[in-house]
């Protein structure tokens, strides 16, 4: 449904996004994890039409957001990072000029601007104005405003940036409903968001594509282990069984890096130093150790900036 | 052409939403009524002094008050005209709201002509309530309608230029003031070009009362309708619409 290729975006000599490509299914929902200038914002433009690639290519249901921005356009609803409201006009009136800007044709606009407020829950909120509503409910209306065309594709930036806890897990839950109907990318800085209402994860960081996978491998990945790496002037399997015997050790992996001989990456529990208990095992057994130390994943350093908690009363029940 | 409507449509609602519109009404009738009423008295003490002298020849309306009267509209134009203009592109890029318009299946010269034609409704609503004002001239006497109507047709081409020039600098920035500053400054500049002619070898006055906006209305105001002023108005909206739509898009490569 979603085709990013490669794509890269310079702001005069600031590389915002750097060769980024993924896929997204039809009807899945993918979350954009990363911190504070990562590029999600710029990635999110870039698959909504809003600014071309400088390099790379972006699709939409087959149709380039740059060659065929019409095409791609009339399939993707997008809520900015702050929605795009016009104060003066009520959520009535907005909804119902944003359908006629989306191509909604003029006999079901009607319908439509009352249906996706009802999906949304403000149809107590018509015939206010945009400039009176609170955070929360002008939030609704920029998902509103982006269901109006009933699209495939959902671009959601940071949707719950803002709200209170409860709007939180309103929001969550509604993003959760439209999956299936629609195929969804949202953006968050929040680790818990993405295994509440994710299938699928990018992790980006300074514009690079860090990893992709499930929420729950990724926290496997994050909590589960701390990496090692051990190089040792010995025969492979006898090294790889000694080290596996040191207590606390989860796994040993024959190091893939290139040019590297008898290197190991030694997982173990967290919290448990095992460098010691690792060098003992080496020499005892008469090898030489010729490199010890922690390996700092390029992905971990994204946790680490990325909020990994929520506050106690965000999150305790989404 | 839908889309283009929906966007005037949108335009000339959020005109009325604000106190603006009614604010530039306002002012604008009024002064146009100001004048109106200095050159009415002008034209009867006129009229007055021609019959007390024996009769002769009436005065003309059109060419000794109608003139004037719309000369002096033109400026006052010129002095309302940012107050429309300054906020089309400005007040989206300031709120977030140009990514809505740039995202939606619209292309960008449907949003510039649909904000183009939303400020000429403005506009004509404007010039509306100052036709309220001729209409009291057909009550009390006989004016030719033709040389009106040229005069009318001379201030919807003149307000145009000013349109898609004020639409322009305001795709330039994201701060309506400065976009009002720099339209009233550039609108000023070509006003008192032709001052600058007035006072300068023939070749100069030539190429400086070319490029003045208000000059070429000078034969509208007259009456007279010269397809070369038609043109030359056509030519002035087409290139500023242009190069708004160029500003548009270098700001989309920029980001
Ligand atoms: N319009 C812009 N001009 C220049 N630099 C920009 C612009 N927008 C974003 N950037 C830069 O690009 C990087 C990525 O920004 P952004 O995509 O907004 O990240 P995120 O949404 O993940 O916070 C940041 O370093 C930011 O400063
Ligand atoms: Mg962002």
């Amino acid at each position: 449904m979603i085709d990013v290729q490669h794509i890269t975006k310079r702001y005069g000599r600031v590389t915002a996004v750097d060769d980024v490509s993924f896929r997204v299914e039809r009807g899945e929902i993918l979350g954009f994890l990363g911190p504070n200038g990562a590029g999600k914002t710029t990635t999110m433009r870039i698959l909504t039409g809003y600014m071309p690639p400088s390099e790379g290519r972006a699709a939409i249901a087959g149709f380039d957001t740059f060659d065929q921005p019409i095409e791609a356009k009339r399939r993707t609803g997008y809520l900015p990072e702050t929605p795009p409201l016009y104060p003066d006009m009520t959520v009535r009136e907005y909804l119902d000029f944003v359908g006629r800007i989306k191509g909604v044709p003029p006999k079901q606009r009607k319908d439509r601007v009352a249906e996706v407020m009802q999906r949304v829950h403000i149809t107590d909120m018509a015939a206010r104005h945009c400039a009176k509503l609170s955070k929360g409910y002008r939030q609704r209306v920029g998902i509103a405003q982006a269901l109006i065309h009933n699209p495939d594709v959902l671009i959601l930036d940071e949707p719950t940036a803002g709200l209170d806890p409860k709007q939180i897990i309103e929001t969550r839950e509604l993003i959760r409903s439209l999956a299936g109907d629609h195929t969804i990318v949202l953006s968050t800085h929040i680790l818990p968001e993405v295994s509440q209402t994710c299938q699928r994860v990018v992790i980006i960081n300074k514009g690079r594509v860090v990893a992709v996978d499930t929420p729950q491998n990724l926290i496997a990945r994050l909590k589960g282990a701390e990496t090692m790496f051990v190089q040792v002037d010995a025969g492979s399997e006898d090294a790889a069984v000694a080290l596996e015997r040191v207590p606390g050790v989860t796994r040993v992996t024959v190091s893939e890096q290139p040019g590297v001989a008898g290197g190991y990456e030694v997982e173990s529990d967290r919290g448990v130093d095992v460098r010691r208990e690792l060098a003992r095992a080496v020499v005892t057994r008469g090898w030489g150790l010729l490199e010890l130390r922690p390996m700092r994943m390029s992905l971990e350093e994204v946790f680490l900036q990325v909020t990994t908690e929520e506050k106690p009363e965000e999150a305790t029940r989404a | 052409m839908r889309n283009m409507l929906a966007i005037a449509d949108k335009e000339l609602r959020s005109y009325f939403a604000s106190p603006m519109a009614y604010i530039v009404i306002g002012l604008f009738s009024l002064l146009f009524g100001w004048f109106f009423y200095m050159y009415l008295m002008v034209f009867v003490r006129q009229s007055e002094q021609m019959m007390a002298m024996g009769g002769g020849a009436a005065a003309n309306v059109n060419q000794s008050m109608i003139r004037g009267v719309l000369q002096n509209a033109a400026v006052v134009i010129l002095f309302v005209m940012p107050m429309i203009t300054m906020r089309t592109y400005s007040e989206e890029k300031r709120s977030g709201t140009i990514e809505l318009l740039l995202t939606s299946p619209v292309t960008d010269w449907q949003i510039i002509l649909g904000k183009f034609f939303g400020a000429i409704g403005l506009y004509v609503a404007m010039l509306f309530v100052t036709a309220l004002y001729m209409a009291i001239l057909f009550v009390y006497g006989h004016p030719e309608w033709r040389p009106i109507a040229a005069g009318y047709l001379g201030l919807l081409l003149m307000g145009g230029c000013f349109i898609s020039a004020g639409l322009f600098i305001s795709s330039l920035t994201k701060n309506q003031i400065v976009a009002g500053t720099i339209t009233f400054a550039v609108f000023l500049m070509l006003w008192v070009i032709s001052w600058i002619g007035e006072s300068s070898g023939p070749i100069t006055r030539e190429v400086v009362s070319y490029l003045s906006i208000t000059e070429h209305f000078e034969d509208f105001a007259r009456g007279i309708v010269d397809t070369k002023h038609v043109i030359y108005y056509l030519s002035f909206i087409t290139f500023g619409l242009f190069l708004t739509a160029k500003s548009v898009d270098s700001e989309r490569w920029r980001g």
